[in-house]
């Protein structure tokens, strides 16, 4: 357990160290968005006015170099050497200040070194070719330049996004994993012993060695553990649907089937409560997932002997109303307090009125179940007097069955 | 069900890592004609059931060293012993697998000390009987003759059809254990049709319509909720 929190705390580490780093890649290229002369794509260096500067700067720098070297070399060559500080130029800016240089230093070739000198108007047929090659070779290599940079940029900013996309996959996953590993073994904590509980009580009162007084003492035992038991399983129902973690398996179900084995299976935790249930024959399979529905109508049922008074009888009622198919159980107890029908369902909510005992867990349970299996739960009093609380299932498009050719 | 009455305590495995629960285990089953062997973990329980014959072994599903469904699926390849698996309330889908891996019965946790020696009295019972020696079953108030295929019920004749009657069959055949939907499915509608629940739903229901005609009387088929269906015996 300590290995895994310690990586866990590992990996929270990286990925808080690569949120700050990806705040700094998206800094700059932030602030350069929408910024004249760029179409947004990131940069490398600062704002765009610097950029600008440094294109006039590098302009004046060359322009200042050939003056001093145009005793040696012809202009010809003068305008290579502008060519080249365009091209270093493209590596460091973008687009626009890349533009400025290519337009300045054409100007400038043209101006202070093109014959005439000190005139923009250019003699021979060739060195005006010259000139306008010279202006296009600078743009389109600069604006190349840039262009690559940019997809380069924009590269590595998804691979950024990738990268922080699949560490938060990962601790997603690693948390999910520690949850389900601590429910287990939390699970397994507690109900190793209640197991132990069960099984030597009952092998004591299967031992026949017992005088009636004692046969009732492991009987208490047994019925004791039975009920910590179920406070267990419910508190371990509801962390799992607390932290997402159920997956309803649906399947064709028989509400009929359903309904007798939840009430065979509560059976003795009715203390004396008559049950009536009223099926029409013939009721549609819904799709459902059997055990978590059994849970669910068990509570309901639970619910309402716990909170009637002894012998009242409680009734279970299955119906298609349109689409849907509604599981009502309703009693003959005070109901629910009118203030109180919207929370009958949150966690850990108890009716004021409610007798000491329970978990408040019980109706909570049942909505996570019935909600996580697409369907609904609702809660209301009835006319006649009794509370009646209702599971609502989409009825779907009855399954295909074909019948044997007698 | 002749020779299961053997002379001397039966030898029995139980592969569980609590302490306490291998203690009472053995506590239990010896005080009803078990001997007990007890393994903590899978390795120790594959070797010991590979060092001696058991007559059944007791499978915990929570071991720590491999899945007790690894443990299972290795004894399967050379033992057709009888294991009795022990899981947990949630484990629907561990108790199918199991089952469809080999597992006799299961036990969930917590269990009764009489639950667990009546699921392993069924379980050597089936074990040691060899195919049909009668053709006639009774259960409940049913009667049915596989010989002449006449099923009754308080010695009235049923008409079933030729698919719940194959249902009926197979329940009969393995009397007391439980069978999964799969299982159920593949046998009697074919492997295409092994996830169709809806076929298995309608025709329990029918079944049960015609044989359970007594709403006061314990079912005799038993709903094992998310796993599939159990004759009940006797």
């Amino acid at each position: 357990m300590s290995e895994q929190t310690h990586q866990n705390a590992a990996l929270a580490a990286d990925s808080s160290q690569s949120g700050a780093a990806g705040e700094h890649r998206a800094g700059p290229g932030s602030s350069l968005a929408g910024s004249g002369g760029t179409n947004g794509s990131p940069v490398p260096m600062g704002s765009s006015w610097l950029q600008y500067g440094l294109a006039l700067m590098t302009f004046a720098g060359v322009s200042l170099l050939n003056l001093w070297l145009q005793q040696w070399i012809g202009y010809q060559a003068i305008a290579l050497l502008y060519l080249l500080a365009v091209v270093l130029l493209a590596l460091f800016v973008s687009r626009g200040p890349i533009l400025l240089g290519t337009a300045l230093t054409a100007l400038g070739w043209n101006f202070l070194f093109a014959p005439p000198r000190y005139s923009f108007h250019i003699g021979s047929f060739y060195d005006k070719m010259m000139c306008a090659m010279y202006f296009v070779v600078a743009l389109v290599v600069g604006q190349l330049t840039a262009l690559l940079r940019a997809q380069r940029a924009a590269e590595r900013q998804r691979e950024a996004r990738t990268r922080e996309a699949e560490i938060n996959s990962r601790l997603l996953a690693e948390s999910e994993r520690l949850g389900r590993t601590l429910l287990n073994s939390v699970s397994h904590e507690l109900r190793t012993p209640i197991a132990a509980i069960t099984s030597a009580a009952s092998s004591l009162r299967a031992s026949g060695a017992l005088s009636a007084a004692q046969q009732n003492l492991t009987g208490e035992i047994e019925s004791a553990a039975a009920r910590l038991n179920r406070v267990v399983q419910s508190l371990l129902s509801a962390a799992r649907l607390q932290s997402g973690q159920l997956r309803p398996k649906l399947d064709w179900c028989d509400i009929s089937e359903l309904v007798k084995v939840t009430l065979r299976g509560v059976e003795g935790l009715l203390a004396g409560h008559p049950v009536q249930k009223q099926i029409p024959a013939g009721i549609p399979l819904v799709r459902a997932d059997f055990v978590l529905m059994e849970q669910a109508l068990a509570n309901l049922v639970i619910n309402a002997a716990t909170h009637t008074p002894p012998e009242t009888p409680i009734q279970v009622e299955a119906r298609v109303e349109e689409a849907t198919l509604v599981l009502e159980v309703a009693d003959r107890g005070p109901g629910l307090p009118p203030d109180q029908i919207d929370r009958a369902f949150d966690l850990f909510h108890r009716a004021p009125t409610a007798r000491p005992g329970g978990t408040g867990l019980g109706l909570a349970i049942v909505k996570g179940f019935v909600e996580a299996q697409g369907g609904s739960v609702r809660a209301g009093n009835r006319p006649q007097g009794g509370a009646v609380f209702c599971i609502c299932l989409p009825v779907a498009e009855p399954p295909e069955l074909q019948e044997e050719t007698l | 069900m002749n020779n299961s009455t053997a002379p001397g305590p039966l030898p029995v495995l139980a592969i569980d890592d609590e302490p306490q629960i291998q203690r009472l285990l053995t506590i239990a089953l010896e005080a009803n004609g078990y001997r007990v062997t007890a393994a903590g973990s899978g390795q120790e329980g594959l070797a010991q059931a590979a060092q001696h014959p058991h007559d059944l072994i007791i499978l915990d599903l929570g071991l720590p060293d491999m899945t007790g469904l690894q443990v299972l699926k290795q004894l399967r390849e050379w033992t057709q012993a009888p294991v009795i698996i022990v899981t947990v309330q949630e484990g629907a889908a561990e108790k199918i697998e199991a089952l469809d891996c080999g597992a006799d019965d299961y036990v969930t946790k917590p269990f009764n000390t009489g639950e667990l020696l009546a699921r392993m009295r069924a379980a050597l019972r089936r074990y040691h009987k060899t195919r049909f020696d009668e053709p006639i079953f009774h259960f409940g108030d049913v009667t049915a003759d596989l010989a002449t295929r006449v099923v009754t019920v308080k010695g009235q004749p049923v008409k079933l059809t030729a698919k719940e009657y194959d249902l009926l069959r197979l329940f009969i055949q393995h009397s007391g254990k439980v069978l999964t939907h799969r299982q159920i499915l593949r046998e009697i509608w074919g492997a295409t049709h092994e996830d169709q629940t809806q076929y298995l739903r309608v025709y329990m229901a029918r079944l049960r319509e015609k044989l359970e005609q007594d709403p006061a009387a314990p079912p005799l088929f038993l709903t094992e909720a998310g796993v599939g269906y159990r004759l009940a015996e006797g």
